[in-house]
């Protein structure tokens, strides 16, 4: 507890430190996964601790970025707000409107939430378009931030603090908010809500009052966007903005508070990285998405918890070849599916197809790829794949056999029961403050 | 009435193309509680599958196999993707499912390039089944709504009169007890998904020639298709029929539909007042068909939640 409170101290002061160390540009990528980061935080208030998985959460999102363009005064209007506290009407029309939605759709559970929360965001989306005065028609609003306590507001720097301060006042209020007796009930929520309306708590007006609380937050995140890009279009209630947060998300691991906020700053900075480099980022963010739910269901931060919880049982020397072997596996793997994806992207690319064709039926041209030329006939371009995957298989099975030794050799020694199992613990946890309220 | 004629053939038969890819979807739902979201991804791949078979075969042996590929494909998913993330829970098996879409999506940019193919209804099947107020009604389209019409009736068939669709509808109505009395489930279950899928498959590779085949086509219809099960009754085979044709009616006849809400202000003498007010008032009926299924989705939902015919709730 002592060190994650270091740590956690240690990363703010780093964001704070940030505009002194990074590049504009690199700013600039902070400031989108700080708003990524409170997103995903805001999402997972509704989606991780009360149960409750919104597939339409791009659309309070947006609602704040048009209420904050809204507020910061749309082509050289009078700005309503002083702009360091413009997020303010995000957060505002965020609350008002996530009551109205969530009072319909907290009505009902499961699947059934899931489809309100879909045909909600897809009513908005459909119709935002049409809807000129608000949404600006195809072409979207666009406003400009006015020089506000003596700050202009015209670079980046300026900026990114405003958007650090807004997130971090954003996110610890919500993890103060995890630590009241609301926030308990919250979780209540997901674990057990028959029993919770059985206790004499009104489920509905919980429910409604949490999914609202989370629009607020995820407006506050929809006004830093608009405050930051100083502009908006309806593209911005499409389902992929949804999706990508149900994605960050589960990536950085439901079950835990800092998961999500871990998760959407990878996949942000990942994303960020990975288009400039290749134009298949999105196929690698899938492939990475679908491997997290396979094998790591707890996500990012179910990993480092699980790592953690090993090292403390392991000593590090015990543990070391196992993670050794691991990371060679991981990285053999991703090699190896790195090159094969590049590969057939060049190989089937229109410009090359054309080379192809060109060439007469006799020999494909070399393909360019990590600074060397490849020919497409060869066998090293598809040996050296094979290769790869085989080696990177073999390591894996060789970091699985080592794995059970160690626990085999353990598992007489010890049968401490793992923290992996945070989900367990927090079932536990509300049980026993069910529990206590039940003796009251 | 020719508007009428018109939009009453081309709903019913987008209607009846809209039911060929949520008939898969509904009965996946009602029996593994699963709502697939890769499910409009097999549909993409036959449209895909088939496109790329014609180079080499005729045009209905390629929708044939298309349609089989579709339904392995299907049968992979449930049977190495989904049954792993099993125990999990219903979250992680939605969300696995949406990861694979996203998948299937990246890996057809990367097959085909992300521009919509060159995929046309074959020559042979290009001409005119009657005329219809001077203008010509193409073959295919009562190609397409005869084809899923067949589907429907062979699949309520083998569902409500053959042994196998006893089996099947114990296991979607009571998995454990039907498995007590020595019925496979699991394969049940991966029988069902890949006969899902290989449905899907096929209304895309019939739909794909006649619409565009591109990259983002089970994107497009992937909410739609959401819409049609839960209006339907998720489940429900008869009810995903009757949301199938609602929607693809109402889709076709709002779009002609010149009207707002100030012309019905207008009809009890306040026009003028609604005109004032704007916004929502002035939304003409035409510029809010992709928003009517939603509507209507949203009522289903918060007055009857199993949907028009469905038992579950």
């Amino acid at each position: 507890m002592k060190h994650s409170r270091f740590l956690i101290l240690a990363a703010i002061v780093l964001l704070f430190a940030l505009p002194a160390i990074l590049s504009h540009s690199l700013v600039n990528a902070v400031n989108q996964m700080l708003i990524a980061a409170l997103f995903a935080c805001a999402f997972n208030l509704l989606c991780g601790q009360a149960g409750m998985l919104s597939f339409g959460h791009a659309a309070y999102f947006g609602i704040g970025a048009f209420a904050t363009l809204h507020a910061m005064g749309i082509m050289g209007q009078e700005s309503l707000l002083p702009t360091p506290l413009l997020p303010l009407a995000g957060a505002c029309v965020g609350f008002l409107s996530g009551l109205a939605a969530g009072w319909f759709s907290t009505k009902r559970t499961g699947v059934y939430f899931s489809m309100i929360t879909l045909a909600l965001a897809e009513l908005l989306h459909t119709m935002a378009p049409h809807l000129r005065s608000l949404f600006g028609g195809e072409a979207g609003l666009s406003g400009m931030r006015y020089p506000a306590l003596g700050l202009t507001f015209g670079s980046d720097i300026h900026v990114y603090y405003l958007t650090l301060v807004w997130v971090l006042g954003a996110i610890g209020l919500q993890y103060y908010i995890t630590l009241t007796p609301y926030g308990r009930l919250v979780l209540a929520l997901r674990e057990n809500s028959h029993r919770l309306s059985f206790l004499g708590y009104n489920v509905h007006h919980l429910g409604t009052l949490t999914f609202a609380l989370s629009a607020m937050l995820t407006g506050i995140a929809g006004g830093l966007q608009a405050i930051s890009i100083e502009a908006s279009n309806y593209a911005i209630f499409d389902m992929h903005l949804s999706s990508e947060v149900v994605l960050n998300t589960y990536i950085g691991g439901v079950n835990v508070f800092l998961g999500p906020i871990l998760g959407a700053a990878v996949m942000t900075f990942f994303g960020n990285a990975a288009s400039d480099l290749t134009r298949n980022w999105l196929l690698y963010k899938g492939i990475i998405f679908v491997l997290v739910m396979m094998f790591m269901p707890t996500g990012i931060a179910g990993l480092v918890m699980m790592l953690t919880a090993n090292l403390r049982k392991y000593s590090a020397l015990l543990l070391w070849p196992v993670l050794l072997l691991s990371c060679i596996a991981t990285f053999l793997l991703t090699m190896g599916t790195v090159f094969t994806v590049e590969m057939m992207q060049r190989i089937l690319s229109q410009d090359y197809q054309m080379l192809a064709q060109m060439s007469d039926g006799g020999e494909w041209p070399p393909v360019q790829l990590f600074g060397r030329q490849w020919l497409p006939g060869s066998l090293i371009s598809w040996g050296l794949p094979v290769v790869l995957f085989v080696a990177g298989g073999y390591f894996v099975k060789l970091a699985k056999n080592r794995w059970r030794v160690l626990q085999e050799a353990s598992s007489d020694q010890s049968s401490e029961t793992d923290s992996i199992h945070n989900l367990g613990e927090m079932t536990t946890e509300s049980e026993h403050e069910l529990n206590e309220r039940e003796k009251a | 009435m020719e508007y009428f004629t018109i939009s009453l053939l081309n709903g019913t038969v987008y209607g009846l193309l809209l039911f060929m890819v949520s008939a898969g979807l509904t009965l996946i739902f009602g029996m593994m509680g699963v709502l697939n979201f890769a499910h409009t991804s097999f549909y993409m791949l036959g449209a895909y599958f088939a496109y790329t078979l014609q180079k080499y075969i005729s045009f209905w042996p390629s929708i044939i196999l298309a349609t089989v590929l579709a339904g392995g494909g299907g049968i992979v998913v449930e049977r190495y993707f989904l049954r792993r993330v099993h125990r999990y829970g219903h979250a992680h098996e939605l969300l696995l499912t949406f990861g694979l879409s996203y998948i299937i999506a990246e890996l057809i940019k990367l097959f085909y390039g992300n521009y919509p193919t060159n995929y046309r209804v074959p020559e042979s099947l290009h001409f005119s089944a009657f005329q219809i107020f001077g203008t010509d009604y193409p073959v295919y389209r009562l190609l397409m709504g005869g084809i899923s019409l067949g589907m429907f009736l062979l699949v309520y068939l083998l569902l409500s009169r053959t042994r196998v669709g006893i089996v099947v509808r114990s296991a979607i109505y009571r998995p454990r007890m039907a498995e007590a009395l020595g019925h496979n489930v699991p394969l049940v279950f991966m029988g069902v998904f890949g006969v899902g899928a290989a449905l899907a498959g096929l209304a895309g590779a019939v739909a794909g020639a006649f619409y565009t085949t591109n990259p983002n086509m089970a994107l497009e219809l992937g909410v739609i298709v959401f819409v049609v099960v839960v209006v339907g009754g998720l489940g429900s085979l008869e009810g995903a029929m009757l949301a199938s044709l609602i929607i693809g009616l109402s889709s076709s006849f709002a779009v002609g539909i010149d009207l707002s809400l100030v012309d019905l202000f207008a009809f009890f003498g306040a026009g003028e007042w609604a005109q004032g007010l704007g916004g929502l008032m002035e939304l003409k009926v035409s510029s809010l068909s992709a928003t009517i299924p939603f509507a209507l989705m949203l009522i289903i939902l918060l007055v009857r939640p199993s949907g028009l015919l469905g038992e579950k709730g």
